[in-house]
């Protein structure tokens, strides 16, 4: 055949039906190939080649294609031998046409890898770094993934921690320490100072006091005030960043399991082993771990069918609520009461005993913390919930608890300092007026001001500083007052100074905050010894030499409770959080507190503790706790920027001594160091009329997002539902098929005397089909091989699809009705198409063409030009879809392309349920495969030789001379009398046929309906037809099929 | 290794490369592993694709595997032969399969294979229980075994036929949230 240049193929229209086509053929790839094998896909790779090799649109396709596998064949679930071979093919493709097109690619593919490569490394790297991944796995080996994800989360804190210790170290402690001028001197160091952070230590790095209020230190200006407001926020703005990115990470990941937990016990099964673990030991605890787990998920799905009298029930669980509520309240109120308390004994008395001064409150608090859990959780019992319900009760109420103690806490502690900042004015205004009309009045001798200041404060005991006050007096000419008042009562002073020490209300916030965590961390480190290790040891050592079995019965070994464990991290997050800002040590303090309690806790766990007996995920992904340290975190923010908010800075110490408000540092900033029109630009931003809309704009944000996230959600609902109908159908069509499997297992053995009857009957059908559009395919056989020809067909006979498809519209209920029927009677002809022979899976392919065609054909009436020409375009389908199909028909190609062309264009209706792997079979009964007609009529041109298509041009010389209908393009034919004779026979039986069956129907003049109507009868028919003509038919049977082929096209 | 002796051509490890999730050292790494489970069966040159397997007794041994309860189903369904004899090609298709660069429905796709049992294509009740018993070393009850294999088959089973076919089974895999990183064997 010549090759014909294809002008029409150039249009815009063509191009874009080729991308589409392109994207259709690569999701069909990647659907259809990862459960499919495909043996004849080096056949289809050589015959892309030689189809493809003249048009550079298809090379540039099909080398796109074949890098495709090249970079996909990974992931292919082959044998590797195949792999390679296939691989091989590819690249020489490539290789071989690439030159003619462009090599930038390979540059990019090259420099792609490298960065992968790259990755993995940096990745292999970080790996290595993450500490306790070992003693995590031990510990998960043994006790499973709660008790592990416990630990996780401890290490996650810990690394917050340190990112926060960073920054407050970098960015506060360090510039102070090494450019800042102290504040404090070392007074004492006996253990009264140390263990109530007075003395020494009140007056480091440790508290917000010791900070200058220079506003640039060292060499370099550093501007620490300013350092301390912005890290101070920083800290927070930090861990709600990381808060929440990790939190919407762990959403993310938990997608796809978070609609339903009705896996658990697959999960359980299939997902239990780790295949990573390679040590006996492990081994060995990760069976027992298993083992736990299902027994676990028994006993949880026994506990659904548990049911109690209700009243009762009830009853018990207003009772345990009320419980739990007084608990709460009275909590709260020792709290309270003992800071009262704390607060009204220093007034009293000066000089306090070591444990009314300070611990009081913290080992009250501590004490609370640790004792209320457990009684809730006896509390919890009473109450007879499901063992999740009862956990999320639990945690809720313990949650409850430690906010209540921590505000209360914190309320007392601002109420003190309220009273503080009230007292002190009252008792020596005089003095604080003056201090405070210095700084006004001297900007320059402030400095000097507040170090002598801080220097009284702390040599209180020497009266000799009277005189540096009364100089300092003196060079601000206000002595009037305050002289004679200094010298006149020196009690009264000392009394004073005293109260300016303790005015710092922000280092004793920080000095509670602090008390409270050490204190915490020496109740753990008490508790885990003393409830877990010696609890421990009484019971293994002592359990021979006592009545009844200690082990089983009371004391037991310590359970190691995840939930309240967890809690407690973020109660203790919670703490610094509250802290941090007064002082700056606290993280790093905290996180040598997290290290401790890591080596602490996992070598309790590990020597004394058992599993939970029933260890409940509290969720399956974290979500849950950080949830609630969320919560903790904005809690814990408020009281601090409350406190920033409310109070005025302390006058004597600190980075913020000397102003009206805490947050003045960053507006000082702004007016005095930063442009003029910065400063203005800023009071525009800030002021009201901004900020309102800005405000409302963000609500505006909110709830757009919030629906936008409601409808996808909505959205999600319903393509799982719709993507759960259509698997329930799929499977329907499974047992169909089945059935018919079990019912004809003999049409087996006679597959090949089958497949030449099939052959007959679809030609059978072809020709008898009357083709209104004769026009169309006789174009194609005028130069069939070329794609140019078929498209020019198909322009011709565009026209003529407006005149049949009213026709076609009408013929649809009809053959719709009719199918099922179809099918059933086919089916003991039919070998199973699955396991079956080759020739009986054609067979059955072709006869569903013809009888699916109908209702299919409907969308591509209005499609048909681009879908011609996309097909036209490449070639690439069949071999995309030659895949699936090849499996049992490697070495028929006439055949294997037929399917091919079906499953091709599969993925148009079949791309929305990726994720399922439909077996073939169904592929070749869905209706949908009738779109793919035009397809396989290249292909075959493509693959055949001329001759077919001579015999080809007959059948259809015939039928078009029997119909009258288009005889003008008869004339391009090569007519080979022999043949034709032969198959004239056929012909006139099936026209009688056709005929009568025509009779039956209503609109005798639709034929088509007619010919699909007669169907059966001619596969009735076939066995004695079929013998005549078999022979001859051998290699018509893809003409035969492509003629039906036209026949379909022709009504379109 | 590559300067002393040719084991591979360059085409072979670039072949490699593209077939498996690994890269050229880890190739050689696994070819020397390969050969040292039998130094005196596998050849050290590979270039012109010797013909050698390696048996299921010899393969099982690998630390790697050793411990695996699934051990032989893993090994016998990489074969290609179905009796657990590996060559090298598919001696590295397994630890690429199995390798932490995989995607999951590759891996869902062998993971189906090692827990079909008689390979029936489907998951049924046998499988089940031979998975369990392999999992749990046989420490469950019989009816412990039952009930849970019961569940399973309730929960993943979708068309009500009382076995997982791979559909339910890739489904239900595609929600497990850890079967990615448990499915996976490091090398």
């Amino acid at each position: 055949m010549s090759t014909v240049s294809e002008p029409l193929v150039s249009s815009s229209r063509s191009l874009t039906a080729a991308r589409r086509h392109k994207s259709i053929r690569k999701n069909s790839r990647r659907i259809y190939s990862a459960y499919q094998d495909h043996h004849s896909s080096d056949d289809e790779d050589k015959e892309d080649e030689r189809v493809d090799s003249n048009d550079p649109e298809e090379m540039f396709q099909n080398i796109q294609y074949q890098k495709e596998i090249i970079a996909n064949i990974r992931t292919r679930p082959w044998p590797m031998r195949r792999k390679l071979k296939v691989l091989k093919q590819a690249r020489e493709i490539v290789l071989k046409y690439e030159g003619r097109l462009t090599r930038t690619r390979g540059y990019q593919t090259a420099g792609a890898d490298l960065l992968k490569k790259l990755s993995r490394l940096l990745y292999n790297i970080v790996v290595i770094f993450v500490p306790w991944e070992m003693r995590i796995k031990k510990i998960e080996s043994h006790f499973g993934s709660g008790v592990a994800s416990y630990f996780i989360f401890l290490r996650w804190l810990f690394g917050i921690n340190i990112v926060l210790t960073i920054m407050t170290g970098a960015f506060i402690v360090l510039p102070e320490l090494l450019a800042g001028a102290p504040f404090g001197t070392t007074r004492t160091q006996d253990l009264d100072t140390i263990w109530s952070l007075g003395g020494y230590l009140q007056y480091s790095v440790l508290f917000y006091g010791y900070y200058g209020s220079v506003r640039k230190i060292g060499s370099a200006g550093y501007r620490l005030p300013l350092a301390y407001f912005l890290v101070g926020m920083a800290v927070f703005a930090y861990s709600f960043i990381i808060l929440l990115r990790k939190m919407a990470k762990n959403s993310r990941l938990s997608l796809a399991s978070a609609s339903d937990e009705n896996f658990t016990f697959c999960w359980r099964v299939f997902c239990a082993w780790d295949y990573l673990i390679g040590n006996p030991e492990a081994a060995e605890s990760k069976g027992a771990a298993i083992v736990n787990n299902i027994r676990e998920a028994i006993v949880e799905e026994q506990e659904k069918k548990k049911d109690t009298s209700l009243a009762v029930l009830i009853s018990l669980r207003i009772l345990a609520n009320i419980l739990v509520l007084l608990s709460l309240a009275g909590s709260i109120y020792i709290i309270y009461f003992v800071v009262d308390r704390s607060q009204k004994l220093e007034q009293e008395k000066p000089e306090l005993t070591l444990w009314e001064k300070n611990e009081v409150v913290s080992v009250v608090v501590s004490l609370i913390t640790m004792i209320a859990p457990s009684a809730f959780e006896l509390v919890a019992q009473l109450e007879m919930y499901h063992p999740r319900t009862s956990l999320r009760f639990q945690l809720a109420r313990v949650l409850v608890l430690y906010l209540g103690n921590l505000y209360s806490l914190i309320i007392a502690l601002l109420d003190k300092v309220n009273s503080m900042s009230s007292a002190v004015p009252l008792s020596s205004g005089n003095w604080s007026d003056t201090s405070s009309f210095l700084a006004t009045i001297s900007q320059p001798e402030v400095d000097s001001l507040s170090t002598l200041v801080s220097e009284i404060s702390v040599s209180e005991h020497h009266n000799s500083t009277i005189a540096p006050i009364a100089a300092v007096l003196d060079i601000s000419n206000s002595s009037r007052s305050s002289s004679s008042f200094v010298s006149n009562q020196t009690a009264l002073f000392e009394k004073n100074t005293r109260s300016q020490q303790d005015q710092c209300w922000e280092t004793y916030v920080g000095q509670e905050m602090l008390k409270l965590s050490i204190i915490d961390m020496i109740f753990t480190v008490a508790s885990i010894l003393l409830i877990d290790f010696i609890r421990g040891l009484v019971v293994r050592y002592l359990s021979d030499c006592c009545c009844w079995d200690l082990e089983s019965k009371f004391p037991e070994y310590g359970e190691f409770k995840i939930a309240e464990n967890v809690l407690h991290l973020i109660y203790n997050q919670g703490m610094i959080w509250m802290g941090a800002f007064f002082s700056p040590c606290l993280p790093a303090f905290n996180v040598l507190k997290l290290i401790g309690l890591m080596y602490l806790r996992s070598w309790a766990v590990l020597t004394c503790n058992v599993p939970h007996q029933q260890v409940f995920r509290a969720s399956r992904s974290n979500n849950f706790y950080l949830a609630m340290l969320l919560f903790m975190l904005f809690l814990c923010m408020l009281p601090t920027i409350f406190a920033i908010v409310r109070y005025r800075p302390s006058q004597h110490c600190g980075p913020f001594s000397g102003q009206e408000k805490i947050y003045d540092i960053i507006s000082e900033t702004v007016a005095s160091d930063f442009p003029l029109w910065f400063s203005k630009v800023m009071s525009y931003v800030t002021s009201p009329v901004v900020v309102l809309p800005a405000l409302l704009l963000l609500f505006m944000l909110i709830y757009y997002l919030q629906a936008i996230a409601r409808s996808l959600k909505f959205t999600n609902t319903q393509l799982r539902m719709q993507l759960q109908t259509e698997r329930t159908e799929d499977k329907k069509k499974v047992f169909q098929m089945a059935a018919a499997r079990l019912q004809a297992p003999e049409a087996v053995a006679e597959k090949t005397t089958d497949q030449q009857e099939s052959d007959i009957t679809s030609q059978e059908a072809s020709i008898h089909t009357p083709s209104p559009r004769r026009n169309g395919s006789i174009t194609n056989f005028q130069s069939p091989v070329r794609r140019g020809n078929s498209i020019r067909t198909i322009a011709q006979s565009a026209s003529r699809a407006d005149l049949n498809r009213s026709v076609t519209g009408s013929v649809r209920s009809p053959t719709v009705t009719i199918l099922p029927k179809h099918r059933l009677e086919h089916i003991p002809n039919r070998p199973a198409p699955f396991l079956g022979g080759t020739s009986g899976t054609c067979r059955s392919k072709s006869y569903h063409h013809i009888v699916y065609n109908p209702p299919g054909r409907s969308p591509d009436n209005i499609h048909s030009d681009p879908l011609y020409r996309k097909t036209v375009c490449s070639v690439h389908p069949v071999e995309a879809a030659g895949i699936i199909a090849a499996q049992s028909y490697a070495g028929r190609r006439g055949h294997t392309t037929r399917y091919v062309i079906v499953n091709e264009h599969e993925p148009r209706k079949k791309l929305l349920r990726s994720a399922t792997r439909i077996p073939r079979h169904y592929l070749m009964e869905e209706p949908t495969e009738v779109l793919e007609l035009y397809p396989r009529n290249i292909k075959r041109y493509t693959a055949r030789t001329n001759e077919e298509e001579e015999e080809q041009g007959k059948g259809r010389e015939r039928v078009s001379l029997g119909k009258a209908h288009r005889t003008r393009h008869m004339e391009s034919y090569v007519k080979p009398k022999t043949r034709q004779k032969l198959e004239k026979p056929l012909t006139e039986s099936d026209s009688a046929s056709l005929a009568s069956s025509s009779d039956q129907q209503n609109s005798s003049t639709d034929q088509y309906i007619q010919v699909i109507h007669n169907k059966e009868r001619y596969f009735k028919s076939d066995a004695r037809q079929g013998k005549v003509a078999k022979r001859k038919f051998k290699t018509n049977l893809d003409l035969n099929l492509s003629e039906s082929n036209d026949l379909l096209c022709s009504n379109v | 290794m590559g300067n002393k002796q040719t084991i591979f051509t360059d085409e072979q490890l670039d072949a490699y490369q593209d077939c498996t999730f690994f890269t050229r050292k880890e190739i050689l790494r696994l070819h020397s592993r390969y050969h040292e489970l039998a130094p005196h069966l596998v050849p050290m040159d590979y270039t012109n694709d010797p013909e050698c397997k390696l048996p299921l007794a010899l393969i099982v041994n690998m630390p790697e595997l050793k411990e695996n309860p699934f051990r032989n189903r893993i090994i016998e369904s990489f074969s290609e032969d179905g009796q657990g004899n590996l060559s090298f090609n598919e001696f590295v298709d397994m630890f690429s399969v199995l390798s932490e660069m995989a995607p999951r429905e590759l891996k869902a796709i062998y993971a189906f294979k090692i827990y079909d049992f008689n390979v029936d294509n489907y998951l049924c009740k046998e499988d089940l229980e031979k998975t369990l018993n392999k999992l749990t070393k046989e420490e469950l009850t019989p009816e412990e075994v039952e009930l849970v294999c019961e569940k399973a088959i309730e929960e993943a089973d979708l068309d009500g036929d009382n076995k997982l076919s791979f559909a339910d089974f890739e489904n239900m895999i595609s929600r497990a949230p850890d079967f990615l990183s448990t499915f996976h064997i490091r090398i």
